[in-house]
């Protein structure tokens, strides 16, 4: 038992931070930096500058194109990219639907999907929920009908992160509604320019449209579309889940932001506050005991894939947790930033903004690092409601203890 | 990076497993605690199966284990429920004497070795709550000897004291008292002219004492004793850490046969999601302890100030896990946890015990607040 990376773990780490360093544009990581607004184009010219060096994937196997890292690699590699203050890859493409893909899909879905979610051409959208199917998803109601060649998709998905953007959607569907709700559902590739499709964005307390509602009116989506059997979709779905297990835990942009919540206390003056001080400590103590749960975790999979025997089933804890103090920290900076958090000025979350004179005496500094905070701790109520709400989480947990 | 075990590793803790399951059942431990919690012929039984011997170097007779096999040890003895001052004995004390002069170091370490002494460290004085430079007990040489050193003071709350053949004590020769500077480590025998030792039970089933120095005949070990009194504390942390993990994890498991055995209302009461939930954030605290008790092992090898930040990180997270799981615990028992006949109150004594052994949550709080970096995380 050691914590000590191997020296080739630390060429490898060097490797990438290099690398990262020299590709990935000033303009993006200033924003990330200081959680300014992202544009459509930020997020695409990043994935597309990885996909270029053929890392979007970082996660595949190398038969499919990707590098073939270990969990480990992995791991580093998400780590050099937050640290450096790079945006979080879009997952819907490389990391959700492309191993069910991998895993499921037939060589010609394969040979016609896999490359453009590699390079970062084609941007994915995941269509799970729906108004009446949130934690209770095997309910989904939205209807996949066979005609011929082609299934004849109505309905209606929600909370589409991005969908706005999206060019194509993987859905779940229901082609069956025999026996259990689990077993009569599929899943589906729908081309969003399709007839039929309406995208329509919901814009969340924040003052942003960051997720949309999806409308599926008559959509025809040729049978070929299908991934897997039909009615075999909630299997595949919860293949996806079950893929990333450490990354949903969110620890390294966790220590980036830990970083910024520090700059931005000793800036407004409560660093040397031991009232505050001592929250941001707790906090540091949190977020070191997550991480050594993550390279834990790490670490099983690490012997699992060399064919040990070791594995610790804790995926539910670290999307708990992780999201717990994703939480904590946007809280600590607007409470950092007290009253000068209070104002809504929503053109100072564009990179470059130079403010009026009394605006800048509010918010003094190159950015205006107070206008984001309250915006974000606002907008990240929503991370321990997805992806499976903490409660639900708990369940599951408790079901691995309990029986 | 590895969290493995080591084939040794595994071997150590199924010895200490088997000797707890054949010899340490509740019973025995329970009358034990009754009978005013002594524990000197566990310590005995403990130096037979050689892990007395654990931390002691291989010159003077020992093993010369290291933090990874001496954390091994102490989850499997709070996983037993084991109320020997192991880590005190076994320890913290090896720890105390590395500084010493070569002769006293094998005047005293093949005999903690070999069991035939307890030497408890009595590192704590009533004022000084946690604080480790906070040394009031004074030492003065005894006429022209270089060795020989009179002791004037009062140590608190010193693990099974009334059954250690010596002590290690902190006393200051220079400076004021909560200076680190003139704080000398001395080894102070139980039958010494000017000991006086007052022992009684702890809340936990344990028992320590409060020692008091009127002139108290004294060897020196090193004049200037901080930093090994420092890392002593923190090899103290570690196994404090790593017995919660062993008791977390068996109140867990008591705890979980419970609710699936209990019925309430018809059913089992596992079945109940409010009571369900509370399991959850109880596997989550004790997953997050047993990390921060790997991370608290792992870096007692690290330089003085990152281990002793970590140290404190390390307890700050078990205090908290300890807690919650303890409290958790009995809540989800009901009225069965509250009574003193059942096993699961002297685990939550234990855990609450230790959450004030070897600095609280709150004062180690202050130690992280107070160091923290621009940087966080594992590596930093």
């Amino acid at each position: 038992m050691n914590l000590q990376f191997t020296d080739e773990e630390l060429a490898f780490r060097a490797e990438i931070r290099d690398w990262v360093r020299e590709h990935l544009p000033a303009d993006i990581s200033h924003k990330v930096h200081h959680a300014l607004r992202l544009s459509r184009d930020d997020m695409q010219r990043w994935a597309k500058i990885l996909g270029g060096k053929g890392w979007l994937g970082w996660n595949w196997p190398a038969r499919f194109g990707g590098p073939g890292w270990n969990a480990v690699q992995r791991h580093l590699f998400e780590e050099e990219c937050a640290l450096a203050g790079a945006p979080r890859v879009v997952p819907f493409g490389p990391v959700m639907v492309a191993p069910v893909i991998m895993a499921f899909g037939s060589p010609e879905q394969q040979r016609r999907f896999l490359p453009g979610i590699a390079s970062g051409e084609v941007w994915w959208s995941q269509g799970y929920s729906e108004p009446g199917s949130g934690s209770d998803l095997a309910s989904l109601k939205t209807r996949a009908e066979r005609r011929g060649d082609v299934y004849i998709v109505n309905g209606q998905k929600t909370w589409t992160t991005l969908g706005q953007y999206g060019e194509w959607i993987f859905c779940l569907v229901r082609t069956s509604t025999e026996g259990k709700p689990q077993t009569g559902i599929s899943f589906l590739l729908i081309d969003m320019k399709s007839p039929g499709v309406t995208v329509r964005p919901i814009v969340l307390l924040d003052g942003e449209p960051e997720v949309n509602e999806v409308w599926f009116d008559h959509v025809e989506v040729p049978v070929e579309n299908l991934v897997g059997e039909e009615n075999k979709g909630w299997t595949y779905a919860k293949h996806l889940l079950s893929h990333e297990r450490t990354n949903i835990a969110d620890v390294n942009r966790a220590k980036r932001e830990l970083e910024r919540l520090k700059r931005i206390a000793k800036a407004e003056g409560v660093w040397n506050d031991a009232r505050f001080r001592d929250q941001v400590a707790l906090l540091e103590v949190e977020v070191v005991a997550l991480e050594m749960m993550v390279l834990r975790v790490l670490s099983a999979e690490s012997s699992s894939e060399r064919g040990g025997k070791n594995s610790l089933d804790v995926a539910g804890l670290l999307k708990i947790r992780g999201s717990e103090i994703q939480q904590r920290y946007t809280e600590l900076m607007m409470l950092a930033a007290g009253p000068a958090s209070l104002p809504l000025v929503r053109e100072a979350m564009e990179a470059g903004w130079q403010g009026d004179q009394a605006l800048r005496l509010l918010w003094p500094g190159e950015v205006p690092a107070a206008a984001p905070l309250a915006g974000t701790y606002f907008n990240y109520r929503k991370t321990t409601i997805y992806g499976g709400s903490n409660e639900v989480q708990r369940n599951i947990v408790a079901q691995t203890v309990l029986g | 990076m590895d969290f493995e075990f080591s084939d040794d590793q595994l071997s150590l803790r199924d010895a200490v497993a088997r000797w707890v399951d054949k010899g340490f059942a509740f019973e025995r431990r329970h009358a034990l605690a009754r009978a005013g919690g002594h524990a000197r012929e566990v310590w005995s039984e403990l130096a037979d199966l050689g892990l007395t011997a654990l931390a002691v170097p291989p010159m003077h007779g020992g093993m010369g284990f290291g933090p990874i096999e001496a954390m091994v040890v102490m989850e499997e003895l709070g996983r037993g429920l084991v109320h020997a001052p192991f880590a005190a004995g076994a320890l913290m004390s090896p720890a105390l004497l590395a500084g010493a002069p070569e002769a006293l170091q094998a005047e005293w370490l093949p005999r903690i070795a070999n069991g035939e002494v307890l030497v408890s460290p009595a590192l704590q004085e009533r004022a000084a709550r946690y604080r480790a430079a906070h040394v009031a007990t004074r030492a003065t040489q005894d006429g022209g000897s270089a060795t020989a050193w009179r002791l004037q003071g009062h140590k608190s709350v010193v693990p099974a004291g009334d059954e250690a053949d010596a002590f290690i004590v902190p006393a200051r020769h220079a400076g004021a008292d909560t200076d680190e500077a003139g704080i000398g480590l001395y080894v102070v025998e139980r039958h010494a002219p000017g000991v006086t030792v007052r022992g009684y039970p702890t809340q936990d089933g344990a028992r320590a004492a409060e020692l008091v120095l009127d002139g108290a005949h004294a060897t020196l070990i090193e004049p200037e004793g901080f930093a090994s009194m420092q890392r002593a504390l923190d090899v103290g942390i570690a196994a404090v850490c790593a017995e919660g993990t062993g008791l977390m994890e068996r109140l867990l498991a008591i705890t979980v046969d419970y609710m699936n055995t209990r019925k309430q209302f018809g059913v089992p009461i596992a079945s109940f999601q409010a009571l369900r939930h509370r399991v959850a954030d109880v596997k989550m605290a004790l997953e997050l302890g047993r990390s921060m008790s790997y991370y608290a092992s792992m870096k007692l090898a690290e330089p003085a100030a990152a281990r002793r930040r970590a140290l404190s990180q390390a307890k700050v997270q078990l205090g908290q896990s300890m807690r919650t799981v303890g409290q958790q615990c009995i809540q989800l028992h009901g009225g069965i946890g509250v009574t003193d006949e059942y096993v699961a109150s002297h685990v939550f004594k234990r855990l609450t015990m230790l959450e004030m052994s070897g600095g609280d949550t709150l004062h180690h709080l202050g130690e992280v607040s107070a160091a923290m970096q621009d940087t966080a995380g594992v590596f930093a």
